[in-house]
C-alpha cells in the first residue's frame, strides 16, 4: 500500500470511526421525562408522592421493561411549589437546558399552571399532561399534544350527577369548590348538567383552598338543606372538616368529591363522619392486590428496598402516566418515529395498553381517558371500596 | 338572631385566634419596629411542635409541652437572626424575617415531612347545645384559651414591672439602655412571647384541622388585623381579630350568597378602608410628625 493511499484510507477510516462513534453516542443518549411537581407548599404530600410514582415507574421501565428501544429513559423532577410563576420559571429551564430530541414529555402541575403554559406547549408540540385534569386541557384542535391521563372534572361530574340520579329524581344539590381553577373548572358543566336531569342546584359555596373553620360553610348548607353536596378542588386539605362539621351540625346530605379527594386519609381524619362520602377514582387503591400491576409494583418496592407499606392514590396517578408514556414511547421507537410528535402519535394509539391494570385502558377520547369507577367511603374497613364498574362517560 | 347566633360564635372562635397571633405580631413590631413576616411560620412550627408532643404525651399535656419549647424559638431568632442586625436599617430585619419564613417552611418539610398530619388525639369535648344552637367544643376551646391568655398579656404589659420595661424600650430603647434596662434581655422574652402566642394558636388549629403547610395562610390573616387594630396597640390587635371574625361570619352569612369568595376577600378590603380612613388604625396612636 502506497503512503497516500494508506493516508486516505487512514482519513476515512477515522472520520467513519468519528461517526459511528457519534452515531452511536447519540443512540445511547437517554429519553427523557420531565416533571414538574409541588414538592413544596400546600400540596407537597401530592407531589412528593407523585413524586415516588414516577421514580418508580421510571426505574420499572428502565430495570424490567428494557428502558425505551434500549435507551435509557431519564427522569427530571423540578418543584413548582404549587405556584404557577415559580412553575413556569421551572418549565422554561428545563425547555432552555434539554435539547428538543432527547425530551418527549413534561408532566406540570396544577390547572392554573397547565392553562397558562397549554399556548405555548401546543407552540412548540411539546408531548404534556399534568396533575390537573381540567375540562379545557382536553382539547385536540386548540391543544393537540397535551392529554388528560384519566377522565376530566367534567366527566367526574357527571358520574357523580348519573349516580345522584340513581338514588334520588328530582335531587337538591350544593356546590361547594374553591375559589382556584381547579375548584371551579366544572361547576358551569354540573349547573347545567344537573338542570338537564331534573336536579335542582339549591346553594354554591365559594371559599379559599384551605381553611380551618367549616362552621360558616356548614350552616349555610344547613340552611340550604341540599339531598347532596359536591366538593370540589380542596385535595384533602377540608374535606375532612366540611363532614365532621356536617355531622356535628346535623347535616343529613350526602356528600361527593372527585378524584382528588378519594384518598384514606380522608376517612382517618374525618372518623365517623366519612361513612358513605363518595368519590370518583380511576386507578387501583395500593390494597387492590388482585391488580397485577399493585402486586408488581409491591414486589418492585421489595427488591429495590423501598417501602412497601400503602402508597397514596397520587402515586398511583403518577405511576399510571410514567408507564402509558413509556409505552407509547416505545412503540414510537419501533416505528422509527421516537419524536414529540411520534409519541403523541402513539400516545393516541395505545388504547389496548393496561399498565397491568393501573388503568382500564389508555383509550383517549378527545385526549381524555373517559372512565372512571365511583367509591364509597366504608369507616369500618378503613378505605374506599368501588360502588360500580367502569362508567363511560363519552 | 337565632339563625345569626352560630355564625357570629363561629367568627368569634377565629377571631380569638386572629387576636392571639396579632398580639405576638404587634407586641414585637411594638418593641423592635420589625414586621415580622415570618409568623405564619411561628405558628406552623408551633403546631409541629404540638404534633411531635402529642406522639408522646396526651394533647393537653402536649400543648404545655410545646409552649416552653416556642418560647426557646422566639428567643433563638431573636439571638440568631435580629439582634445581629440591631442598629442597621430597619429594612434588613425585616428582609431577614421573609429570609427566615422561607428557611422556616423548607425546614418543616425537612424535619416533619410533606404529608399532612393529624394529632393522635383531641381535646376534651366541651361543644354544647344551648337554645337550639349548637356551640362547637372548637369554639369553646378557641375562646377559653385565648380569651383569657390575651386578656392578661395585656394586664401583663400594663401592670407588671417585665411590661413597663418593655414599654419603656418600645418608646426609646437608647434611653433604656442609658438608665441599665437589659434590653437584649426584655427583647429575646418579646420574641419568645410572640413565638408562644402563634404557637397556641397553631396547636388549636392543629387540633380543628390537623397540621400542613396549609397552616401559614391562616398566618397572612395576622396582617389585616394589625393594621385593623392599629401596629402599635397590643390591645387593639386582639379587638381587632374579634373584629374581623365577626365581619368574617357576618359576610359568610348574608353577602356569600350573592358575592361567593367575598369573604376570602374582605378582610384586606376592610384594611383599605382602614387606611384610608384612620390610617393608624383603629386604636393605633396618632402621630404628627413636624418638619
Amino acid at each position: 500500500m502506497k503512503r497516500r493511499e494508506f493516508l486516505q484510507r487512514l482519513g476515512v477510516g477515522s472520520l467513519a470511526a468519528l461517526g459511528f462513534s457519534r452515531f452511536a453516542l447519540a443512540q445511547a443518549r437517554p429519553v427523557k421525562l420531565a416533571t414538574l411537581l409541588p414538592l413544596t407548599g400546600p400540596f407537597a404530600f401530592a407531589g412528593n408522592a407523585g413524586r415516588e410514582g414516577f421514580v418508580d415507574g421510571v426505574d420499572y421501565v428502565n430495570e424490567v421493561l428494557g428502558g425505551i428501544a434500549g435507551r435509557k429513559l431519564e427522569l427530571i423532577v423540578e418543584d413548582t411549589g404549587y405556584d404557577v410563576a415559580k412553575g413556569t420559571a421551572a418549565f422554561n429551564r428545563v425547555l432552555s437546558r434539554e435539547r428538543p430530541e432527547e425530551l418527549l414529555f413534561v408532566y406540570g402541575d396544577s390547572t392554573g399552571l397547565s392553562k397558562a403554559l397549554a399556548p405555548e406547549i401546543a407552540r412548540i408540540g411539546l408531548p404534556y399532561s399534568a396533575t390537573s385534569f381540567a375540562s379545557e386541557l382536553a382539547d385536540p384542535e386548540k391543544y393537540p399534544t397535551i392529554f388528560v391521563f384519566g377522565p376530566t372534572y367534567n366527566d367526574m361530574m357527571e358520574a357523580l350527577l348519573r349516580q345522584i340520579r340513581l338514588q334520588k329524581g328530582k335531587a337538591r344539590i350544593a356546590l361547594v369548590y374553591s375559589n382556584t381553577e381547579f375548584g371551579r373548572d366544572p361547576i358551569p358543566y354540573v349547573k347545567e348538567r344537573a338542570k338537564a336531569l331534573g336536579m335542582e342546584v339549591v346553594h354554591e359555596e365559594v371559599t379559599p383552598p384551605a381553611f380551618t373553620d367549616a362552621t360558616p360553610v356548614v350552616l349555610n348548607l344547613r340552611r340550604a338543606n341540599p339531598d347532596f353536596v359536591l366538593l370540589q378542588g380542596y385535595a384533602l386539605s377540608v374535606e375532612p372538616l366540611i363532614l365532621r362539621a356536617a355531622r356535628e351540625q346535623g347535616l343529613r346530605a350526602q356528600f361527593m368529591g372527585t378524584y382528588y379527594s378519594a384518598e384514606l386519609v380522608l376517612i382517618q381524619r374525618a372518623g365517623p363522619a366519612a361513612e358513605g362520602f363518595t368519590v370518583t377514582y380511576h386507578n387501583p387503591y395500593w390494597y387492590d392486590t388482585l391488580v397485577p400491576a399493585v402486586d408488581e409494583m409491591r414486589k418492585f418496592r421489595q427488591r429495590k428496598g423501598r417501602d412497601t407499606s400503602y402508597r397514596p392514590t397520587y402515586y398511583m396517578g403518577s405511576l399510571a402516566v410514567a408507564l402509558g408514556v413509556a409505552e407509547a414511547m416505545r412503540r414510537a421507537a419501533q416505528a422509527g418515529k421516537l419524536t414529540r410528535a411520534g409519541v403523541v402519535e402513539y400516545l393516541e394509539k395505545i388504547g389496548d395498553y393496561t399498565a397491568l391494570g393501573l388503568t382500564r385502558g389508555y383509550q383517549f377520547v378527545n385526549h381524555r381517558i373517559p372512565y372512571t369507577k365511583l367509591y364509597r367511603a366504608s369507616v369500618k374497613d378503613g378505605r374506599f371500596n368501588a360502588i360500580t364498574d367502569w362508567l363511560k362517560l363519552a | 338572631m337565632a339563625d345569626l347566633l352560630p355564625y357570629l360564635i363561629g367568627g368569634l372562635a377565629n377571631g380569638a385566634l386572629y387576636g392571639l397571633l396579632a398580639l405576638g405580631f404587634v407586641l414585637v413590631f411594638r418593641a423592635t419596629s420589625v414586621v415580622n413576616f415570618a409568623i405564619g411560620e411561628f405558628l406552623l412550627v408551633g403546631a409541629y411542635l404540638t404534633y411531635t408532643f402529642a406522639l408522646l404525651l396526651p394533647l393537653p399535656l402536649a400543648i404545655l409541652a410545646a409552649l416552653p419549647l416556642a418560647f426557646l424559638f422566639g428567643v433563638l431568632v431573636e439571638r440568631g437572626f435580629v439582634r445581629p442586625l440591631l442598629g442597621r436599617n430597619v429594612v434588613a430585619v425585616i428582609m431577614a424575617t421573609v429570609g427566615l419564613a422561607a428557611a422556616l417552611d423548607g425546614g418543616v418539610q425537612l424535619l416533619w415531612g410533606p404529608d399532612l398530619k393529624y394529632l393522635p388525639g383531641s381535646l376534651p369535648d366541651l361543644g354544647f347545645e344551648a337554645g337550639g344552637v349548637y356551640v362547637s367544643s372548637r369554639a369553646v376551646w378557641n375562646l377559653l384559651l385565648a380569651l383569657p391568655l390575651g386578656l392578661g398579656l395585656l394586664w401583663l404589659l400594663r401592670k407588671s414591672r417585665y411590661g413597663i420595661l418593655v414599654r419603656a424600650i418600645s418608646e426609646r430603647e437608647v434611653a433604656a439602655l442609658a438608665l441599665g434596662i437589659p434590653t437584649a434581655r426584655i427583647l429575646a422574652g418579646v420574641w419568645g412571647l410572640s413565638a408562644l402566642l402563634a404557637t397556641l394558636a397553631g396547636a388549636l388549629l392543629a387540633v380543628a384541622s390537623g397540621v400542613g403547610y396549609n397552616l401559614v395562610f391562616f398566618g397572612l390573616k395576622v396582617f389585616p388585623v394589625a393594621i385593623l387594630g392599629g401596629l402599635d396597640a397590643v390591645g387593639g390587635a386582639l379587638v381587632a381579630g374579634f373584629l374581623l371574625g365577626v365581619l368574617e361570619a357576618l359576610s359568610q352569612r348574608y353577602l356569600e350568597a350573592y358575592l361567593p369568595g367575598f369573604t376570602e376577600a374582605l378582610p384586606f378590603v376592610v384594611v383599605l378602608l382602614v387606611l384610608l380612613v384612620r390610617p393608624y388604625g383603629l386604636f393605633g396612636e396618632r402621630q404628627i410628625e413636624r418638619v
